[in-house]
């Protein structure tokens, strides 16, 4: 799993039920929940910073103006005091010059007098003395008071911050030029760094947001999903139990008439055989012998049919897994061999705790492996495996190399009456009967298959078997041949007549 | 087969010349009827009544020797009259013969008391055996009286 998958909730591509699970659109929660949670994490530390970032920035620049400005008035009533005794050029040109030497001046700090025309009177960098040079002058309606500092523009471009400071008593000005960027420089750079662990924060805590959303969200939807298939898989043994009711009614009302057929033809071939009268036809024997087969395999059903919805406390005992297996191959051995068909049995580990209906769980194995060798037809190998998966449960596998079962039927094998043979003794009740079996022993059974290389079934059960209540308990539908009112014994509630004795 | 019915059926004939008594008790007739006919052929000397009632009528003016009984009749069910013939006559060999045969059914049956159970369709010949190897461990069997448990007289343990 790579760290991006953390961040990508596994149903993103691929929304199995159409994307949505009873009304909840995962997709949406997700980017909501990054959405939300990302502005309520982001935003006060955005705000904070960009606060703190205008706020220093507002404080230094306002704090260098001062000190300029300061500076300047200074300088500026010192020359006004020098040139009061001397008003001459040359002594402002001194005063200036040493001026320029306790200021450290260069291109980004520019010093230099003007006059009232705004013509630099001492060597400038920005602004020339030479009027040759063509460079015009500094606009002095900007310089309106006695000091102050407004923003320039100088002749090469440069966007200057210029503090200003008449000196009284004569017509000059002293400039002092900052460049703009130079305050930057004092400001910038200690935020730069902050910028950068803003930066960084704010990708962790996305990353974070991303993770823990998707770990949320991958949740509801693993629990979804594990919901709606518990649904199902309740929905599916409801119908089966239901279907089993409705099937072990009819087997029971179909016994009757069918016994009836059944001694009535009996006695037919016993009048044939007994009596020694005349033979009508001598087919009469022959058929009367067909209507009992055909009988005998309707009551194979109907004790089919009362198997799969059979209603019984089963007895729980130890039981021995390989003793049962054997038991069960032995059972199937002959068929097995008349196909051709391999039965390789993997090391079955001893779990002398397991308790079980030891008949139900002969069945089960009976209807897997006969199951198994019906799919193989001839050739084959059919291979059951015991392992102890967990300390409470016991994992059995039952595969086979036959014609395998396609996607469509898949869901269908464990239905009742469902059949791909197409021989007269498949009822289709095998896995149907299993099915049930193992539900009531609190176990499971899945089925992996893949046409044409074979299907494989894993059954779980539980060491200790916990009974599940089967809610059918009479499965009795009410007894139609019986005239209305003289009470059926199978409902709870009719009670049986008082005997007449 | 006849033989053998014959042969341990001898020192059973106390009650009829005919053979060994048996009294069918379904509200099935045309199945009951049927049966009993057969059995008949089978040199038994087999009856049978439709009802409950009827057959403890029976059983009180004419005991035979085994009883098959069905579980479902309307009026008296099969139990109440296997209860019944267990109190009074518990030499009487009782065979439940049904369609409705549940577990509980047969259990409850064993406990009461029946000799076998016997789920429809039933062979003639298996039920021919069944009352004949019944027959045969007879004295032991019903020396012990105490095959009948009180326990189930609760109005029937059926669901």
């Amino acid at each position: 799993m790579t760290p991006l998958h953390r961040l990508k909730p596994a149903f993103w591509d691929h929304m199995d039920d159409s994307g949505n699970y009873g009304g909840l659109n995962l997709k949406r929660k997700w980017k909501l929940i990054v959405l939300l949670t990302s502005i309520l994490a982001l935003s006060p530390l955005i705000i904070m910073t960009l606060v703190d970032f205008s706020l220093t920035r507002r404080t230094i620049e306002t704090e260098s103006n001062t000190r300029m400005q300061n500076s300047l008035h200074t300088l500026a009533g010192i020359m006004a005091a020098a040139m009061a005794d001397n008003p001459s050029s040359s002594c402002a040109e001194t005063l200036w010059q040493k001026a320029l030497h306790q200021l450290n001046t260069g291109p980004d700090n520019d010093l230099f007098l003007i006059d009232d025309t705004g013509e630099p009177v001492t060597p400038s960098f920005h602004y020339g003395k030479d009027p040759d040079t063509g460079q015009t002058a500094l606009d002095i309606s900007r310089f309106s008071q006695a000091d102050g500092i407004v923003d320039l523009q100088t002749p090469d471009g440069t966007a200057v911050l210029a503090g200003y400071a008449k000196i009284k008593g004569t017509p000059l000005t002293l400039v002092q030029l900052r460049q703009a960027d130079w305050l930057k420089d004092l400001w910038l750079k200690p935020r730069l760094k902050m910028l950068w662990f803003l930066c960084v924060s704010i990708v962790l805590i996305l990353l974070s947001i991303m993770g823990m959303a998707t770990y949320l969200v991958g949740r509801i939807h693993t629990s979804e999903r594990r919901r709606i298939e518990a649904l199902h898989h309740e929905e599916h043994a409801n119908r089966l139990a239901s279907i089993g009711r409705l099937a072990s009614g009819v087997a029971h009302e179909i016994n009757n008439p069918l016994d009836i057929i059944n001694q009535k033809t009996g006695l037919i071939v016993d009048l044939l055989t007994f009596g020694k009268g005349q033979w009508p036809d001598q087919r009469l024997l022959p058929l009367a012998g067909d209507v009992l087969d055909a009988v005998k395999r309707c009551g194979t059903i109907t004790r089919q049919l009362l198997d799969f919805a059979r209603h019984m406390e089963p007895s729980v005992e130890p039981v021995n897994i390989e003793e049962v297996i054997a038991q069960a191959l032995a059972l199937v051995e002959t068929d097995a061999r008349q196909r051709d068909i391999v039965i390789q049995v993997g090391p079955i580990p001893a779990v002398p705790e397991f308790e079980c209906d030891r008949s139900s769980l002969l069945q089960i194995f009976l209807n897997l492996a006969e199951n198994a060798i019906t799919a193989m037809e001839s050739k084959g190998i059919l291979s059951i495996e015991v392992s102890r998966t967990r300390t409470d449960q016991v994992t059995i596998t039952v595969s086979d190399t036959g014609k395998g079962i396609s996607p469509e039927e898949l869901p269908k094998i464990f239905e009742p009456f469902y059949t791909s043979r197409s021989d007269r003794w498949g009822a289709g009740l095998g896995l149907a009967i299993t099915y049930g079996l193992i539900q009531e022993m609190g176990g499971d059974i899945s089925v992996k298959s893949k046409v044409g290389k074979g299907t494989r079934f894993v059954l779980t059960l539980p060491v200790k078997a916990t009974r599940q209540p089967t809610a059918d308990g009479a499965l009795h539908l009410p007894k139609s041949d019986i005239p209305a009112g003289s009470g059926s014994q199978d409902s709870p509630q009719g009670e049986p007549d008082v005997p007449r004795q | 087969m006849e033989c053998n019915t014959r042969r341990h059926g001898d020192h059973q004939r106390k009650h009829s010349d005919m053979g060994l008594r048996i009294l069918l008790v379904d509200d099935e007739q045309e199945f009951v009827e049927a049966l009993s006919e057969r059995l008949q052929m089978r040199d038994m000397d087999a009856h049978a009544v439709f009802d409950g009632p009827t057959a403890l009528a029976q059983v009180q003016s004419h005991p035979p020797q085994v009883m098959i009984i069905d579980l479902k009749m309307p009026g008296m069910d099969g139990i109440q009259v296997l209860r019944q013939v267990r109190q009074t006559h518990p030499l009487i060999r009782v065979i439940v013969l049904t369609g409705h045969g549940s577990e509980q059914d047969r259990k409850n049956c064993m406990d009461l008391g029946a000799s076998a159970y016997f789920q429809k369709p039933v062979d003639i010949d298996e039920l021919n055996t069944t009352i004949q190897k019944h027959l045969e461990n007879e004295p032991t069997a019903l020396s012990a009286p105490g095959h009948f448990d009180p326990s189930f007289d609760t109005g029937g343990g059926r669901t």
